[in-house]
Protein backbone atom coordinates (compact mmCIF):
# COMPACT_ATOMS: atom_id res chain seq x y z
CA UNK A 1 0.00 0.00 0.00
CA UNK A 2 2.72 2.67 1.00
CA UNK A 3 4.60 1.41 -2.26
CA UNK A 4 1.45 2.19 -4.52
CA UNK A 5 0.98 5.30 -2.80
CA UNK A 6 4.85 6.44 -3.13
CA UNK A 7 4.54 5.64 -6.93
CA UNK A 8 1.22 7.33 -7.30
CA UNK A 9 2.92 10.41 -5.58
CA UNK A 10 6.16 10.32 -8.05
CA UNK A 11 3.29 9.84 -10.90
CA UNK A 12 1.77 13.19 -10.22
CA UNK A 13 5.10 15.02 -9.59
CA UNK A 14 6.15 13.77 -13.16
CA UNK A 15 2.96 15.17 -14.07
CA UNK A 16 3.93 18.37 -12.48
CA UNK A 17 7.14 18.74 -14.02
CA UNK A 18 6.04 18.33 -17.39
CA UNK A 19 3.05 20.44 -17.07
CA UNK A 20 6.21 23.31 -15.30
CA UNK A 21 8.55 22.56 -18.41
CA UNK A 22 5.55 22.28 -21.07
CA UNK A 23 4.32 26.55 -19.23
CA UNK A 24 7.70 27.47 -18.65
CA UNK A 25 8.57 29.13 -22.22
CA UNK A 26 4.11 30.87 -22.36
CA UNK A 27 5.56 32.46 -19.05
CA UNK A 28 7.19 35.15 -17.75
CA UNK A 29 9.31 33.31 -15.32
CA UNK A 30 12.54 35.34 -14.53
CA UNK A 31 15.73 33.23 -13.62
CA UNK A 32 17.44 34.01 -10.11
CA UNK A 33 19.90 36.37 -11.58
CA UNK A 34 17.58 37.32 -14.33
CA UNK A 35 15.40 38.63 -11.40
CA UNK A 36 18.17 40.00 -9.86
CA UNK A 37 19.42 42.39 -13.02
CA UNK A 38 15.60 43.58 -13.59
CA UNK A 39 15.45 44.36 -10.11
CA UNK A 40 18.60 46.48 -9.76
CA UNK A 41 17.84 48.17 -13.39
CA UNK A 42 14.10 49.27 -12.48
CA UNK A 43 15.78 50.67 -9.30
CA UNK A 44 18.63 52.71 -11.14
CA UNK A 45 16.33 54.01 -13.29
CA UNK A 46 17.90 56.68 -15.98
CA UNK A 47 21.52 55.60 -14.57
CA UNK A 48 21.23 52.16 -15.66
CA UNK A 49 24.58 50.82 -17.39
CA UNK A 50 27.11 48.09 -16.51
CA UNK A 51 29.19 50.21 -14.06
CA UNK A 52 26.33 51.03 -12.06
CA UNK A 53 24.25 47.89 -12.17
CA UNK A 54 27.11 46.16 -11.40
CA UNK A 55 27.99 47.89 -8.14
CA UNK A 56 24.52 48.33 -7.27
CA UNK A 57 23.94 44.26 -7.22
CA UNK A 58 27.57 44.27 -5.27
CA UNK A 59 26.31 46.28 -2.74
CA UNK A 60 22.99 45.31 -2.18
CA UNK A 61 23.38 41.65 -2.15
CA UNK A 62 26.88 41.49 -1.30
CA UNK A 63 27.93 38.92 -4.16
CA UNK A 64 30.43 39.61 -6.87
CA UNK A 65 29.43 39.56 -10.32
CA UNK A 66 31.24 40.31 -13.75
CA UNK A 67 30.69 42.90 -16.38
CA UNK A 68 29.97 39.87 -18.46
CA UNK A 69 27.21 37.84 -16.77
CA UNK A 70 25.51 41.23 -16.32
CA UNK A 71 25.41 41.70 -20.17
CA UNK A 72 24.98 38.39 -21.11
CA UNK A 73 21.84 38.55 -18.73
CA UNK A 74 21.16 42.03 -19.89
CA UNK A 75 21.52 40.87 -23.50
CA UNK A 76 18.91 37.46 -22.90
CA UNK A 77 16.43 40.21 -21.26
CA UNK A 78 16.62 42.79 -24.10
CA UNK A 79 16.09 39.72 -26.49
CA UNK A 80 12.77 38.80 -24.43
CA UNK A 81 11.81 42.07 -24.59
CA UNK A 82 12.15 42.63 -21.03
CA UNK A 83 14.59 46.07 -20.85
CA UNK A 84 15.44 48.32 -23.35
CA UNK A 85 18.73 49.75 -23.92
CA UNK A 86 20.22 52.91 -25.86
CA UNK A 87 23.87 54.18 -26.55
CA UNK A 88 25.06 57.69 -24.78
CA UNK A 89 27.67 59.98 -25.90
CA UNK A 90 31.41 58.64 -25.25
CA UNK A 91 32.97 60.01 -22.35
CA UNK A 92 37.11 61.04 -21.10
CA UNK A 93 36.80 58.77 -18.44
CA UNK A 94 35.88 55.07 -20.59
CA UNK A 95 38.52 55.94 -23.14
CA UNK A 96 36.44 57.60 -25.37
CA UNK A 97 34.23 54.64 -25.42
CA UNK A 98 30.07 55.49 -24.80
CA UNK A 99 27.72 54.05 -22.43
CA UNK A 100 24.75 51.56 -23.27
CA UNK A 101 21.88 52.52 -20.43
CA UNK A 102 19.09 50.02 -20.21
CA UNK A 103 15.48 50.57 -18.78
CA UNK A 104 12.98 48.14 -17.74
CA UNK A 105 9.86 47.70 -20.57
CA UNK A 106 6.32 47.26 -19.40
CA UNK A 107 6.59 43.35 -20.35
CA UNK A 108 9.79 43.11 -18.05
CA UNK A 109 7.85 44.87 -14.92
CA UNK A 110 5.03 42.42 -15.47
CA UNK A 111 7.50 39.60 -15.67
CA UNK A 112 8.88 40.76 -11.99
CA UNK A 113 5.45 40.78 -10.94
CA UNK A 114 4.79 37.27 -12.37
CA UNK A 115 7.35 35.86 -10.37
CA UNK A 116 7.10 37.46 -7.34
CA UNK A 117 3.19 36.36 -7.42
CA UNK A 118 4.73 32.65 -7.82
CA UNK A 119 7.32 33.47 -5.08
CA UNK A 120 5.13 34.56 -2.88
CA UNK A 121 2.63 31.53 -3.20
CA UNK A 122 5.62 29.10 -2.63
CA UNK A 123 6.59 30.90 0.40
CA UNK A 124 3.04 31.39 2.21
CA UNK A 125 2.84 29.65 5.28
CA UNK A 126 6.05 28.19 5.44
CA UNK A 127 6.88 28.22 9.14
CA UNK A 128 10.44 28.30 8.27
CA UNK A 129 10.66 31.78 7.17
CA UNK A 130 8.10 32.98 9.76
CA UNK A 131 10.38 32.04 12.49
CA UNK A 132 13.44 33.70 11.03
CA UNK A 133 11.42 36.67 10.50
CA UNK B 1 62.69 68.70 -10.85
CA UNK B 2 60.69 65.92 -10.29
CA UNK B 3 59.25 62.77 -12.84
CA UNK B 4 56.42 62.23 -14.15
CA UNK B 5 54.74 59.02 -13.23
CA UNK B 6 53.51 57.42 -16.62
CA UNK B 7 49.40 57.34 -17.55
CA UNK B 8 48.29 54.15 -16.29
CA UNK B 9 46.48 52.58 -18.64
CA UNK B 10 44.41 48.62 -18.70
CA UNK B 11 46.46 45.55 -20.09
CA UNK B 12 45.73 45.84 -23.89
CA UNK B 13 45.78 42.10 -24.58
CA UNK B 14 43.17 41.46 -22.22
CA UNK B 15 41.40 44.04 -23.49
CA UNK B 16 41.83 42.58 -26.98
CA UNK B 17 40.77 39.17 -25.57
CA UNK B 18 37.68 40.77 -24.08
CA UNK B 19 36.93 42.51 -27.99
CA UNK B 20 37.58 39.28 -29.51
CA UNK B 21 34.52 37.62 -27.94
CA UNK B 22 32.04 40.93 -28.33
CA UNK B 23 30.51 42.30 -31.19
CA UNK B 24 31.50 45.16 -32.01
CA UNK B 25 28.50 47.28 -30.52
CA UNK B 26 28.75 45.16 -27.28
CA UNK B 27 32.39 45.61 -27.50
CA UNK B 28 32.11 49.42 -26.60
CA UNK B 29 29.92 49.29 -23.83
CA UNK B 30 31.75 46.67 -22.08
CA UNK B 31 35.47 47.92 -22.37
CA UNK B 32 34.19 51.20 -21.44
CA UNK B 33 32.95 49.79 -18.09
CA UNK B 34 36.00 48.07 -17.93
CA UNK B 35 38.06 51.18 -18.51
CA UNK B 36 35.45 53.33 -16.26
CA UNK B 37 36.66 50.68 -13.44
CA UNK B 38 39.98 50.26 -13.72
CA UNK B 39 40.90 54.01 -13.39
CA UNK B 40 38.76 53.80 -10.40
CA UNK B 41 40.28 50.93 -8.51
CA UNK B 42 43.87 52.95 -9.68
CA UNK B 43 42.30 55.67 -7.45
CA UNK B 44 41.60 53.27 -4.84
CA UNK B 45 43.80 50.70 -4.74
CA UNK B 46 47.09 51.40 -6.93
CA UNK B 47 47.85 50.18 -10.51
CA UNK B 48 48.98 46.62 -9.51
CA UNK B 49 45.74 45.88 -7.91
CA UNK B 50 43.90 47.27 -11.09
CA UNK B 51 45.20 45.68 -13.37
CA UNK B 52 44.86 42.11 -11.47
CA UNK B 53 41.34 43.00 -11.17
CA UNK B 54 41.02 44.13 -14.86
CA UNK B 55 42.66 40.61 -15.90
CA UNK B 56 40.19 38.26 -13.62
CA UNK B 57 37.25 40.54 -14.84
CA UNK B 58 38.41 39.98 -18.68
CA UNK B 59 38.82 35.93 -17.90
CA UNK B 60 35.60 36.04 -16.58
CA UNK B 61 33.66 38.38 -18.39
CA UNK B 62 35.13 35.64 -21.80
CA UNK B 63 33.65 32.55 -20.09
CA UNK B 64 30.15 34.34 -19.45
CA UNK B 65 29.95 35.52 -23.53
CA UNK B 66 31.77 32.44 -24.44
CA UNK B 67 28.87 30.49 -22.91
CA UNK B 68 26.32 33.37 -24.18
CA UNK B 69 27.52 32.71 -27.26
CA UNK B 70 26.65 28.64 -27.39
CA UNK B 71 23.48 29.28 -25.67
CA UNK B 72 22.42 31.96 -27.93
CA UNK B 73 21.00 29.84 -31.50
CA UNK B 74 23.12 27.30 -30.74
CA UNK B 75 21.42 24.76 -33.76
CA UNK B 76 22.92 28.15 -36.63
CA UNK B 77 26.59 27.67 -34.72
CA UNK B 78 26.09 23.81 -34.88
CA UNK B 79 25.72 24.58 -38.70
CA UNK B 80 28.45 26.42 -39.17
CA UNK B 81 30.57 24.20 -37.25
CA UNK B 82 29.74 21.13 -39.42
CA UNK B 83 29.79 23.42 -42.37
CA UNK B 84 33.14 24.14 -41.24
CA UNK B 85 34.19 20.32 -40.46
CA UNK B 86 33.16 19.09 -43.60
CA UNK B 87 35.07 21.60 -45.70
CA UNK B 88 37.93 20.42 -43.71
CA UNK B 89 36.75 16.98 -44.60
CA UNK B 90 36.26 16.87 -47.96
CA UNK B 91 39.62 19.29 -48.57
CA UNK B 92 42.35 17.25 -46.32
CA UNK B 93 44.16 15.95 -49.52
CA UNK B 94 44.21 19.83 -51.11
CA UNK B 95 47.62 20.56 -50.10
CA UNK B 96 48.87 17.47 -51.23
CA UNK B 97 47.05 17.70 -54.77
CA UNK B 98 48.26 21.47 -55.09
CA UNK B 99 51.79 20.51 -54.67
CA UNK B 100 51.90 17.55 -56.86
CA UNK B 101 50.67 19.74 -59.22
CA UNK B 102 52.78 22.44 -58.77
CA UNK B 103 56.07 19.99 -59.02
CA UNK B 104 53.91 18.40 -62.40
CA UNK B 105 53.72 21.53 -63.88
CA UNK B 106 57.13 23.25 -62.84
CA UNK B 107 59.39 20.19 -63.11
CA UNK B 108 61.81 21.65 -61.04
CA UNK B 109 63.47 18.34 -60.61
CA UNK B 110 64.12 18.46 -64.16
CA UNK B 111 65.96 22.00 -64.06
CA UNK B 112 68.56 23.69 -61.74
CA UNK B 113 66.03 24.34 -59.15
CA UNK B 114 66.82 21.07 -57.34
CA UNK B 115 67.43 23.00 -54.05
CA UNK B 116 63.78 24.61 -54.67
CA UNK B 117 61.94 20.93 -55.49
CA UNK B 118 63.52 19.76 -52.29
CA UNK B 119 61.91 22.75 -49.95
CA UNK B 120 58.41 22.50 -51.57
CA UNK B 121 58.83 18.30 -51.17
CA UNK B 122 59.51 19.02 -47.95
CA UNK B 123 57.74 21.90 -46.76
CA UNK B 124 55.16 23.07 -49.14
CA UNK B 125 52.28 20.79 -47.82
CA UNK B 126 52.66 21.93 -44.21
CA UNK B 127 52.48 25.46 -45.69
CA UNK B 128 49.41 24.75 -47.88
CA UNK B 129 48.00 22.96 -45.39
CA UNK B 130 48.16 25.91 -42.36
CA UNK B 131 47.01 28.73 -45.88
CA UNK B 132 43.40 26.18 -46.09
CA UNK B 133 42.81 25.91 -42.55
CA UNK B 134 43.27 29.75 -41.93
CA UNK B 135 40.59 30.20 -44.90
CA UNK B 136 38.58 27.92 -43.57
CA UNK B 137 38.46 29.47 -40.14
CA UNK B 138 38.08 32.68 -42.43
CA UNK B 139 34.76 30.89 -43.77
CA UNK B 140 33.82 29.77 -40.87
CA UNK B 141 33.78 33.05 -38.75
CA UNK B 142 32.60 34.92 -41.57
CA UNK B 143 29.04 32.96 -41.53
CA UNK B 144 29.27 32.85 -37.43
CA UNK B 145 28.40 36.69 -37.21
CA UNK B 146 29.30 37.97 -33.85
CA UNK B 147 30.11 34.72 -32.69
CA UNK B 148 33.65 34.28 -35.19
CA UNK B 149 35.89 33.00 -31.95
CA UNK B 150 33.45 31.00 -30.14
CA UNK B 151 32.65 29.01 -33.91
CA UNK B 152 36.21 28.71 -34.40
CA UNK B 153 37.63 27.22 -31.13
CA UNK B 154 34.42 24.93 -31.53
CA UNK B 155 34.96 23.85 -34.21
CA UNK B 156 38.91 23.05 -33.76
CA UNK B 157 38.22 21.09 -30.29
CA UNK B 158 35.04 19.00 -32.10
CA UNK B 159 36.94 18.62 -35.37
CA UNK B 160 39.82 15.76 -33.49
CA UNK B 161 36.65 13.79 -32.17
CA UNK B 162 34.64 14.07 -35.11
CA UNK B 163 37.34 12.93 -37.85
CA UNK B 164 38.13 9.79 -35.60
CA UNK B 165 34.52 9.01 -34.52
CA UNK B 166 34.18 9.34 -39.32
CA UNK B 167 36.70 7.62 -39.82
CA UNK B 168 35.78 4.61 -37.04
CA UNK B 169 31.98 4.20 -38.27
CA UNK B 170 31.86 5.54 -42.09
CA UNK B 171 35.38 4.80 -43.14
CA UNK B 172 37.91 6.66 -45.22
CA UNK B 173 40.74 6.69 -47.43
CA UNK B 174 42.73 8.49 -44.95
CA UNK B 175 46.89 7.97 -45.30
CA UNK B 176 47.94 4.80 -43.10
CA UNK B 177 50.77 7.12 -41.69
CA UNK B 178 48.34 9.19 -39.51
CA UNK B 179 47.85 5.98 -37.67
CA UNK B 180 51.59 4.75 -38.27
CA UNK B 181 52.88 7.77 -37.23
CA UNK B 182 50.33 9.63 -34.25
CA UNK B 183 52.84 12.64 -34.29
CA UNK B 184 51.69 13.62 -37.61
CA UNK B 185 48.04 13.73 -36.43
CA UNK B 186 48.47 15.67 -33.45
CA UNK B 187 50.49 17.88 -35.89
CA UNK B 188 47.57 17.95 -38.08
CA UNK B 189 45.40 18.97 -35.04
CA UNK B 190 47.36 21.73 -33.40
CA UNK B 191 47.76 23.11 -37.21
CA UNK B 192 43.91 22.81 -37.27
CA UNK B 193 44.00 24.51 -33.96
CA UNK B 194 46.14 27.19 -34.38
CA UNK B 195 44.89 27.92 -37.76
CA UNK B 196 41.23 28.06 -37.63
CA UNK B 197 41.20 30.64 -34.61
CA UNK B 198 43.75 32.53 -36.59
CA UNK B 199 41.13 32.81 -39.29
CA UNK B 200 38.47 33.96 -36.57
CA UNK B 201 40.84 36.47 -35.58
CA UNK B 202 41.49 37.57 -38.58
CA UNK B 203 37.91 38.02 -39.74
CA UNK B 204 36.63 39.35 -35.96
CA UNK B 205 40.13 42.06 -36.64
CA UNK B 206 38.58 42.93 -40.05
CA UNK B 207 34.74 43.76 -39.00
CA UNK B 208 36.03 45.67 -36.23
CA UNK B 209 37.87 47.76 -38.19
CA UNK B 210 34.93 48.60 -40.55
CA UNK B 211 32.46 48.73 -37.59
CA UNK B 212 35.21 51.38 -36.06
CA UNK B 213 35.46 53.45 -39.44
CA UNK B 214 31.74 52.95 -40.06
CA UNK B 215 30.99 54.44 -36.76
CA UNK B 216 33.64 57.79 -37.37
CA UNK B 217 31.93 57.96 -40.49
CA UNK B 218 27.75 57.88 -39.76
CA UNK B 219 26.59 61.32 -38.14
Amino acid sequence: MVGLRSEESLLTQMHHFFYIVYIMPARDYLGEFEHIVLLTVLRLGDQAYGVTVRREIEARTRREVSIGAIYATLDRLEAKGYVQSRVGGPTAERGGRSKRFFRVTAQGVSAIKHTHRALRSLTEGLALLKTRS
Amino acid sequence: MTRELPHPHPPRLAAWLVALFTSAAQAESILGDLHEEFFDIVSKAGIASARRWYWRQSAETIAHLASAGFRVAPWSLAGVVLLGFLLRRFDFQLPEWIIVAILRAQRPYSNLHYGFYVWLVTYGIPIVGVIQTVLIGCIVAAFAKGREIVATTTLSIVSPFAFLLHFLLVGGHWSNSIFIFPWRFLIIQVENLVGLVIGGVLVREFRSVVARRFSRTSP
